[in-house]
Formats: structure tokens, C-alpha cells, sequence
């Protein structure tokens, strides 16, 4: 069986439980779970003991339990577990279908809005903690979404713009707000680096055929690696179901 | 070492697993209050009660509920949870009860432009 689908079949289930939350079914809001309002509660908790606006206990423990898988399997949360990259990735096998030739960003252009992400952490942490609001939120497409566009900070045809721009922008760019936007994303960065299971490469067996840069919905290029220690690399292991050689990309324990 | 690719996903569940067990780690009260009549009643036998409150969502709403008991007697410590709609109450049963505190709740707000609302609901009480 294709990992793909075991990959999909638990991101939809944290889908259906992000929107069980969401529909106000259960006992918190889903914004509860979003382990990015951990580092947006550092702030508060350092300086007056008490959590930012909605933010509470559970924003802060998932943080934690997500950053530990890090350490073990870089951003696995991202690739296996996230809504937000699930949306992505179905978004990009669709845009696949639509668009097979999509522009490519490279160079150093690809380095540069890299650093976007950076941008919207910085800016999103400064304004949280001198304001004690969430100021994400207004800007946030999943927030409105599953809001209903109706959630208390939704800023009207402000949300609705960065919505859709944001779902053009992933027809295009595979995985747009992941890449350029998405400020847990940069918060892994430093620790994904350090994840102790990642993907390795045969030299001698692998033919650099290319199918697993091809496939790679991040656009590394793990031909080029002995071991894929890239920050964006999620696990998905899309490219260990497109290599055709045998034993050339596996997933190993490395230090 | 090679590793079975079924331990990410096991991984993944684990650590979110974890991650919503480790949250009693980090409980902390969205606002906390403690009124005069602490000092009062202190040697009466306090209660306290666990709510649920709808329109306890953030830190903003938290310090507009605390307000409301501000006045209340028989209250002594209250604390919110937003992120859970919480509420704790201390307070002395034999100066005010569960039903007055529920009233206290869900009584109709005056606004500054003279309207009439209803902000906080209490869904349970416990």
C-alpha cells in the first residue's frame, strides 16, 4: 500500500476532529489544539503568569508534544497530521491534474520567500504579545473557514482576499502556505534540522532519475542528499514510493 | 538503522496523544479574582462550584464576567478558563447559592447604547 494513503487516511481524521471542534461539538473551540497559540502564549505567561486572550493550557502542551516529535521525526506533525497541509497537499494533487506545467520557483527567488514565513512569525508574535490579541486571526483563511467567516476577528473582505489568494496561490505553488506562510512551520525550522529519522539515499543504487524531486511536494531534491536533513522535509515519504530502485531512499535512525 | 515506515504515524498519534494529556501540566487561570468577602466569611465553610459558561471565550470576555460578581456577596474567589469556558467559584453557600449565582450570569446587560442583552449563558454547573 502507498503511504500516501495511510497518511491520508489520519490526516482525515484529525480533519473530522478539527471540524467536530469546529462545529462546536466539543468541550473547547479547535482553535484550542492549534499548537502555533503556544508560542503565542509564551509572552503573556512569562510576564503576568496568565494565558493571551483564548489561549490556554492545551495550545501550549501540544506545542510541547509536537516539538519532541521534531526532535524524533522532524515535521511529521506537518506532513502527517496538520489540516492545514492536508488541505495543501489535495490542493496540489489537484492543481497536478489542472496545470502539469506549473512554473518553478528557483534560485534565489525560492531562498528569499523562504524568509516570508519568518516574516509572518515575527510580525504575528510582535503584535501578540505588545496587543494581547491575536492578530493572526484576522488573516487567518483556516480560521475564517472554519469559522464560518463568522469568527470574532474576522476582518470582512480582508479575510476573504488573503482566502482567496491563498487558495490561488496553492493551485500554483505546491504547498503555498506552508512554504511562505506558515509561522509553525518556522517555529520548526531549528528543530527539524535535528530530527533523528529522516530519509537517507543510496548513492551507489540511485540512478538520479529524478522521480522523487518530481514528486517531492516541498521541491527538495533528495537526490542530492545522502541525508535528507532539510528543514522543510516532512516525512511524507512520497519520495520513498516514487523511487523505482530498490533500498535507495529509506527511512532510517540517523545522528 | 532502518525504520518501519508505520512508526511515523504512531509517532505522530503519540505525540499529539501526549501533548493533550501533558495540558493539566500547564493549567493556569485566564484571569483570577478574589473579592472582599474573603475576609468576612472566613471562617465560614466555603463550596465551590464549577461552571460552564457560554461567552467565556477570551481574556476580554473573562475580565467583563469577572465584573459582573464584583458586587456579588458571598462570592470569594472566582477564576476563568477561557479556552474551556470555565469558571470556579468559592463561595459562601449560606450567603449566596448556586440559582443566584446562574442569575447573576445570565442577567441581561446594559449596553452603552441603551440595548438590552443577554452575554453569558450557563450551559452546566457542577
Amino acid at each position: 500500500m502507498k503511504t500516501r494513503y495511510l497518511r491520508y487516511g489520519l490526516q482525515t481524521i484529525i480533519l473530522m476532529l478539527v471540524l467536530y471542534a469546529a462545529f462546536g461539538l466539543g468541550s473547547r473551540s479547535f482553535e484550542a489544539y492549534c499548537p502555533f497559540g503556544g508560542m503565542e502564549s509564551l509572552w503573556g505567561l512569562f510576564t503576568t503568569g496568565q494565558f493571551t486572550c483564548a489561549l490556554g493550557p492545551l495550545n501550549l502542551s501540544m506545542l510541547v508534544g509536537i516539538l519532541i516529535l521534531a526532535l524524533i521525526a522532524k515535521k511529521a506533525f506537518c506532513g502527517w497530521a496538520c489540516p492545514i497541509g492536508f488541505f495543501g497537499d489535495i490542493l496540489n494533487k489537484i492543481s497536478m491534474k489542472i496545470f502539469p506545467k506549473r512554473p518553478v520557483i528557483g534560485g534565489k527567488l525560492k531562498g528569499w520567500l523562504k524568509l516570508t514565513r519568518y516574516l509572518v512569525f515575527f510580525i504575528s508574535l510582535y503584535f501578540t504579545y505588545k496587543l494581547g490579541e491575536l492578530i493572526l486571526r484576522g488573516y487567518d483563511p483556516f480560521y475564517a473557514i472554519f469559522t464560518g467567516f463568522k469568527g470574532h476577528a474576522t476582518l470582512g473582505w480582508i479575510t476573504i482576499t488573503v482566502t482567496i489568494l491563498i487558495g490561488i496561490g496553492s493551485l500554483f505553488i505546491p504547498m503555498f502556505f506552508c512554504r511562505y506562510l506558515c509561522p509553525l512551520g518556522a517555529t520548526f525550522d531549528p528543530f527539524s534540522r535535528l530530527g533523528l529519522i529522516k530519509i537517507t539515499r543510496n548513492e551507489e543504487t540511485c540512478t538520479k532519475c529524478f522521480a522523487c524531486a518530481d514528486i517531492c511536494p516541498h521541491a527538495i531534491a533528495p537526490h542530492n542528499f545522502e541525508k535528507v536533513r532539510h528543514r522543510d522535509c516532512t516525512n511524507c515519504l512520497e519520495c520513498i514510493d516514487a523511487c523505482p530502485e530498490e533500498d535507495t531512499l529509506e527511512l532510517k535512525l540517523t545522528i | 538503522m532502518n525504520i518501519s515506515r508505520l512508526l511515523l504515524p504512531v509517532l505522530v498519534i503519540a505525540a499529539l496523544f501526549s501533548g493533550y494529556f501533558l495540558r493539566a501540566a500547564f493549567t493556569k487561570p485566564t484571569t483570577t479574582a478574589a473579592f472582599e468577602q474573603s475576609l468576612v466569611n472566613s471562617e465560614n465553610k466555603t463550596a465551590i462550584l464549577t461552571c460552564i459558561v457560554e461567552g467565556v471565550k477570551c481574556k476580554g470576555t473573562a475580565n467583563f464576567f469577572t465584573q459582573l460578581f464584583t458586587g456579588a456577596s458571598g462570592i470569594m474567589n472566582l477564576e476563568t478558563f477561557a479556552s474551556e469556558h470555565k469558571v470556579i467559584f468559592e463561595y459562601d453557600p449560606e450567603i449566596i447559592t448556586s440559582d443566584d449565582i446562574r442569575n447573576i450570569i445570565e442577567q441581561k446587560i446594559t449596553f452603552k447604547d441603551g440595548s438590552q442583552r443577554q452575554v453569558f449563558k450557563c450551559l452546566s454547573m457542577k
